[in-house]
């Protein structure tokens, strides 16, 4: 059954397309560099982890190394998966929301704002995970976290939490001013 | 479209998300996994349960126990890992058992040396070195958690005791409530050298009468 007032779907503009596009492409090529390089960015991260002993808190006894170097290295591992899985979901979230941004939102400025921090910050997060994985052989776990938090995470996730929030009322409120039309 | 419909909620989100703490992000969990060594002790073990003595064979003489034990041959009571051999060769379970216990013991009293020698060190930061400790006492309990039973249920003494200093090390290495100070690192070697002298002892005790025990390694 179709509703004859329905707006018909919009288009979000092109450059929103092209980024979440990339943002998938990078989701693959990245998963696919995970599996064909594992070995390789392992011996990378374990290289850099044994350079810098100090930040990661390293006591040269082996049965007490091992642990330490294996956490560094699963957490490493997990940034990876991490980029990949929110690059993917990110991407396609931009689609639909800016999509359902592009059809519902009447006000030129307040679409425009909020397809742009959809795009930005959906795209600008996942870059997060990659941020994250890439600073634990230098940085340790924690510095590394935290650095990845303040850059990337809190202001990407940031934009687009506010993004979401912003479209989910003007959601409300075109179903709120049909009904009273 | 009102702009107080768009602003009010992205306010109210922008509070909720700058007021979440920073671990709010998913960064994944990490769990220990048992490491070749611990992985073998089981393999051997379970396959002793099981009565099947020439699969536990085969696995002590192809894994790492065996290497590892050859390893620290001059920390080890003599002819540990040959005696662990020929009680497996033999079907004596409770041998092995034991032949175990003592292995794992001397690794743990090994890792407690060396964490008294490191935290010994002077110039080291206080903070840098309770986490120095915490991580041997994770490295510790380890190999002593594999072992603790049969120490136990030979010697519930030393059981205790080595659960009381652990308990005690333990509780010098939990992070301070409220940003407390962290303890002096000092308290921490006390409990250390417990756990070594009990661990010691019971490696001692429970070394057979026939053999001689080598001088052992300080470190």
């Amino acid at each position: 059954m179709t509703d004859a007032g329905a707006p018909t779907w919009r288009l979000p503009p092109r450059w929103v397309l092209l980024v979440a596009v990339l943002s998938i492409v990078a989701a693959e090529v990245g998963g696919g560099a995970m599996a064909r390089f594992k070995v390789e960015l392992t011996r990378w991260a374990r290289d850099g982890m044994l350079a810098r002993p100090g930040v990661h808190g390293l006591v040269g006894v082996r049965d007490v190394d091992e642990r330490i170097l294996d956490e560094a290295l699963v957490k490493f591992d997990a940034g990876l998966r991490l980029f990949h899985m929110h690059a993917e979901g990110m991407g396609l979230v931009i689609i639909a929301t800016s999509m359902v941004a592009a059809t519902v939102i009447q006000r030129a400025v307040a679409r425009r704002a909020i397809i742009a921090l959809l795009t930005v910050g959906g795209a600008g997060y996942p870059v997060g995970y990659l941020a994250w994985s890439a600073l634990i052989p230098a940085y340790g776990l924690e510095r590394s976290k935290a650095i990845a938090e303040w850059l990337v995470w809190v202001p990407f996730g940031t934009a687009t939490i506010v993004a979401l929030w912003g479209l989910v009322g003007c959601v409300a409120w075109t179903m709120l001013a049909r009904r009273r039309a | 479209m009102s702009s107080r419909t768009i602003v009010a909620p992205a306010l109210l989100a922008a509070l909720v998300t700058l007021s979440a703490p920073a671990q709010a992000h998913h960064v994944g969990s990490y769990v220990p996994r048992d490491n070749a060594v611990t992985t073998n002790f089981k393999q051997v073990k379970f396959s002793v349960q099981a009565q099947k003595f020439d699969v536990a064979l085969k696995l002590f003489d192809e894994g790492p126990l065996r290497t590892e034990m050859r390893a620290h041959a001059a920390a080890l009571p003599a002819d540990l890992e040959e005696g662990t051999r020929a009680a497996l060769a033999a079907g004596d379970g409770r041998e092995v058992e034991r032949r175990l216990m003592v292995f794992f013991a001397a690794l743990s009293r090994d890792l407690a040396l060396e964490a008294d020698r490191q935290l010994a060190r002077p110039g080291a930061a206080a903070d840098a070195q309770i986490a120095t400790g915490r991580k041997f006492l994770e490295a510790i309990w380890r190999y002593y958690n594999l072992v603790d039973f049969a120490v136990a249920t030979r010697d519930n003494k030393a059981s205790v005791a080595v659960r009381l200093a652990f308990d005690e090390a333990d509780g010098y290495v939990k992070p301070g409530a409220g940003g407390a100070a962290p303890a002096n690192p000092e308290n921490l070697r006390k409990p250390l050298q417990r756990i070594a002298q009990v661990l010691s002892s019971l490696i001692e005790s429970s070394a057979p009468p026939s053999s001689s025990t080598p001088p052992r390694r300080n470190s």
